[in-house]
C-alpha cells in the first residue's frame, strides 16, 4: 500500500464491507465486535499518529474518556440532540488536547511520557470525585434515537473508518512530512522558520479529536461508561496494537487492533491469563519481530518499507 | 505542636518507602535511560515472598518470628535479584537507551508478572504477623515500633546507596555511564555490565521496600503498582536520574500526602499532587535537580 493506490482502494473496499456487515448482520454480538475493533483501531492509530513526532502520548486514553464523557453528559444530563452530542465529542477533546499540548509539549521524551500518564490519572480521578457525573459508577443511558438505533453500528463503523482514512490522509500530506521531520531532528524544521511547538500541538490535537470522536461513539455503542474504562491501561493496550501491527505503516495499528481484539475475545474471562497473554505477545513481538506484522510482511517481500525506525 | 510532630512522623514513614522505590527507578533511568513500568513488580514479588516464607519458617521450621522474617527478607531479595537478572538478560539488555521500546517491554513484563502473581497467589490480600509489636512515643507523636524500624532501615539503606554512588568505583562507573555513556565506554567501562549492576541495585531497592512494607500493609498482586504512579511523580519532581532529587521528591510527596490526607481527604491529596506536578513542569520541566538535554 506504501506509494501504491490499489492498496488504498482495497482498504476502502474492506471499510465498505465492514459498514455493510454492521448494517446487515443480525447478531448484535458480531456488530458490536466490529465497532469495538474499529474503536481500538482508531485509538492505536491516534497513538501512532503522535509517535510520528517521536512522543508516546498516554493521554490518548484520557481524550478517549473526555470524548465519551462529553457525549454522555450532553446526552444524558442535558438532553441535547444526538448529532450535536456526537459532534461535541471531538471538538471538546480537541480543544482540551490543545490546552494539554500547549502545557506539556515543552517537555519531551521520558518527561512527556510520564506527564501524559499523570494527566490521564488526574482526569480519571476528577471523574471519580465529581458526583454530578456519577462518580465512580459513571453514567448510564446513552441511547441513539429510535430512528437511528437499528443503523447505529453501521454509522459508528463508517465514522470510525472515515477517521482512520483521515489520519492516513494527514500522514501522507505535507503536514505529515513536517511531523516526521520533527521526529528526526526538531532543530532542522526550526532552522527553516517553522514553529515546532505549534506543529507538535497540532499533531496532538488531530490525534485527540480522533479519539474524542471514537469516545463519543463508544458512549452510544456501550450505553454505559465509567471512570475505570479510561485508565492509562487503554493507552497501553493501544500501544500493544501498534507494536504487534507494526508502527512502520498506517495499516499496522489497524491490523494489530483487529488481531488482538479478536484473539482477546477468545482468551478473555480469566484475568490472570489474559494479562499473561497480552504481556507475552508484547514481549515476544518486541524482541523477535520489532517491526510487527507490517515489518514482517515487508521483510517477506524483500522490501524495506519500514520508515523512520 | 503535637499534631505537627505526628504529621511529620507520618510523612517520614510514608516517605521512607517512596524514597526507596523512587531511588531504584531513578537509578535505572539514569544508567539505562529506560522508564521501567515493571519496577512495581519487584516490590510486589518481594512482599509476596515474605508473606509465604514467614508462615513457612515459623510453622514448618519452628523458628521465632523475627528469625523467620529475616530469613524471608534474604530469600525475597535473592529471588528478586535473580528475577531482575533474568528480566535484564532476556529483555532490557536489547532495548537499552530506546525509550519507547523499553517502555513497551516493561509494560509487557508487568502484565506477565502481575498475571503470574495473580495465578500463583490469587487476588486476596495477604498479611504477615506483626514482627515488632508496640508503639513508640517521640515528642508526643505515637509511632508503631514497626514503622519506626521501617524509617530507620530505609534511612540506612538510602545512606548506604549514597555512599556506594559517591565513594566506590562502581558508583563512579554508574555516574559516568549516566552522564555520558559513550564517553564512559571510550574510557573502557563495560557499559553492559554497569547497566546490569545499576538495574540489579534498583531491583534490590524495590525488594527492600517490599520486604519492609509486607508486615505493615496487606499485600496483593498489584501492591507495587500503587507506589509506581507516585514514584513516577517523585522522580519527575526530583529530576529523572537524580539520586538527591528522588530523596527530596519522595519526602515532599509524602508531606503533601500526609498533610492533605489530614486536612482534606486522601483523594484530594492525590489530585493535588498530580496538579502540582503539572504546574511544576510548566515552570521547571527538568525537575529540581534534573539536567537539560
Amino acid at each position: 500500500m506504501w506509494n501504491r493506490l490499489p492498496g488504498v482502494w482495497i482498504c476502502v473496499a474492506i471499510a465498505i464491507a465492514s459498514v455493510l456487515f454492521a448494517l446487515l448482520a443480525t447478531n448484535a454480538y458480531y456488530t458490536s465486535l466490529v465497532v469495538w475493533v474499529l474503536t481500538n483501531a482508531v485509538l492505536a492509530s491516534a497513538l501512532r499518529f503522535v509517535l510520528q513526532i517521536g512522543e508516546l502520548n498516554i493521554a490518548t486514553a484520557a481524550f478517549f474518556g473526555i470524548g465519551a464523557y462529553t457525549t454522555a453528559i450532553t446526552a444524558v444530563l442535558l438532553g441535547w440532540p444526538f448529532w450535536l452530542t456526537l459532534l461535541l465529542a471531538p471538538l471538546v477533546a480537541g480543544a482540551l488536547s490543545a490546552l494539554f499540548g500547549w502545557v506539556t509539549l515543552r517537555t519531551k521524551g521520558p518527561y512527556f511520557l510520564l506527564v501524559s500518564f499523570a494527566v490521564t490519572e488526574v482526569v480519571r480521578l476528577i471523574y471519580t470525585q465529581t458526583n454530578a457525573i456519577g462518580g465512580n459508577s459513571g453514567l448510564v443511558g446513552m441511547f441513539p434515537p429510535m430512528a437511528i438505533d437499528a443503523y447505529y453500528p453501521a454509522l459508528a463503523v463508517a465514522l470510525l473508518a472515515a477517521t482512520l482514512f483521515a489520519l492516513y490522509g494527514v500522514e501522507r500530506s505535507d503536514l505529515g512530512r513536517l511531523f516526521k521531520a520533527i521526529e528526526n531532528n526538531d532543530a532542522i524544521p526550526r532552522s527553516v522558520g517553522l514553529n515546532v511547538v505549534l506543529l507538535k500541538v497540532l499533531c496532538v490535537v488531530i490525534a485527540g479529536s480522533a479519539v474524542g470522536l471514537a469516545g463519543g461513539l463508544h458512549a452510544y455503542a456501550n450505553n454505559v461508561i465509567a471512570p475505570s474504562d479510561f485508565t492509562f491501561f487503554v493507552a497501553i493496550l493501544a500501544l500493544a496494537y501498534v507494536k504487534i501491527g507494526g508502527e512502520g505503516h498506517a495499516l499496522g495499528p489497524v491490523l494489530g487492533a483487529a488481531l488482538l481484539t479478536l484473539v482477546g475475545q477468545w482468551v478473555a474471562g480469566i484475568s490472570a491469563w489474559e494479562n499473561i497473554f497480552y504481556g507475552a505477545v508484547i514481549v515476544v513481538t518486541l524482541l523477535v519481530f520489532p517491526g510487527g506484522l507490517v515489518g514482517l510482511a515487508a521483510r517477506a517481500r524483500g522490501l524495506v518499507t519500514r520508515s523512520a525506525r | 505542636m503535637e499534631l505537627f510532630v505526628q504529621l511529620l512522623a507520618n510523612t517520614l514513614q510514608i516517605g521512607a518507602v517512596y524514597v526507596l522505590f523512587a531511588l531504584g527507578l531513578t537509578l535505572i533511568f539514569g544508567v539505562m535511560k529506560i522508564v521501567n513500568f515493571a519496577h512495581g513488580a519487584f516490590f510486589t514479588a518481594a512482599a509476596l515472598i515474605v508473606t509465604s516464607v514467614v508462615p513457612f519458617a515459623t510453622v514448618e521450621l519452628g523458628v521465632p518470628l523475627w528469625a523467620g522474617y529475616l530469613l524471608a527478607a534474604i530469600v525475597a531479595i535473592v529471588v528478586v535479584l535473580c528475577l531482575g537478572a533474568l528480566v535484564y538478560s532476556i529483555g532490557f539488555q536489547h532495548v537499552l537507551k530506546d525509550l519507547n521500546g523499553s517502555f513497551i517491554l516493561s509494560i509487557g513484563l508487568l502484565l506477565i508478572l502481575n498475571g503470574a502473581y495473580l495465578a500463583i497467589y490469587g487476588g486476596a490480600p495477604r498479611t504477615v504477623p506483626q514482627v515488632l509489636p508496640g508503639t513508640v512515643s517521640i515528642f508526643g507523636a505515637a509511632l508503631t515500633a514497626q514503622r519506626l524500624a521501617l524509617v530507620i532501615v530505609a534511612a540506612v539503606v538510602t545512606g548506604g546507596l549514597y555512599l556506594l554512588i559517591e565513594r566506590t568505583r562502581l558508583g563512579l562507573a554508574l555516574r559516568a555511564v549516566a552522564m555520558d555513556q559513550e564517553a564512559a565506554m571510550l574510557q573502557g567501562m563495560p557499559f553492559n555490565r554497569v547497566a546490569l549492576y545499576g538495574f540489579l541495585i534498583g531491583a534490590a531497592l524495590a525488594a527492600c521496600a517490599g520486604v519492609l512494607m509486607a508486615p505493615i500493609n496487606a499485600v496483593t498482586p498489584v501492591s507495587g503498582d500503587e507506589f509506581l504512579i507516585k514514584a513516577f511523580i517523585i522522580i519527575i519532581i526530583g529530576g529523572l536520574g537524580s539520586v538527591t532529587g528522588a530523596i527530596i521528591g519522595g519526602l515532599f510527596i509524602a508531606l503533601i500526602e500526609s498533610m492533605g490526607g489530614y486536612f482534606f481527604d486522601p483523594s484530594t491529596a492525590t489530585l493535588a499532587m498530580f496538579i502540582l506536578v503539572i504546574a511544576f513542569l510548566l515552570v521547571r520541566p527538568q525537575g529540581i535537580l534534573g539536567n537539560v538535554e
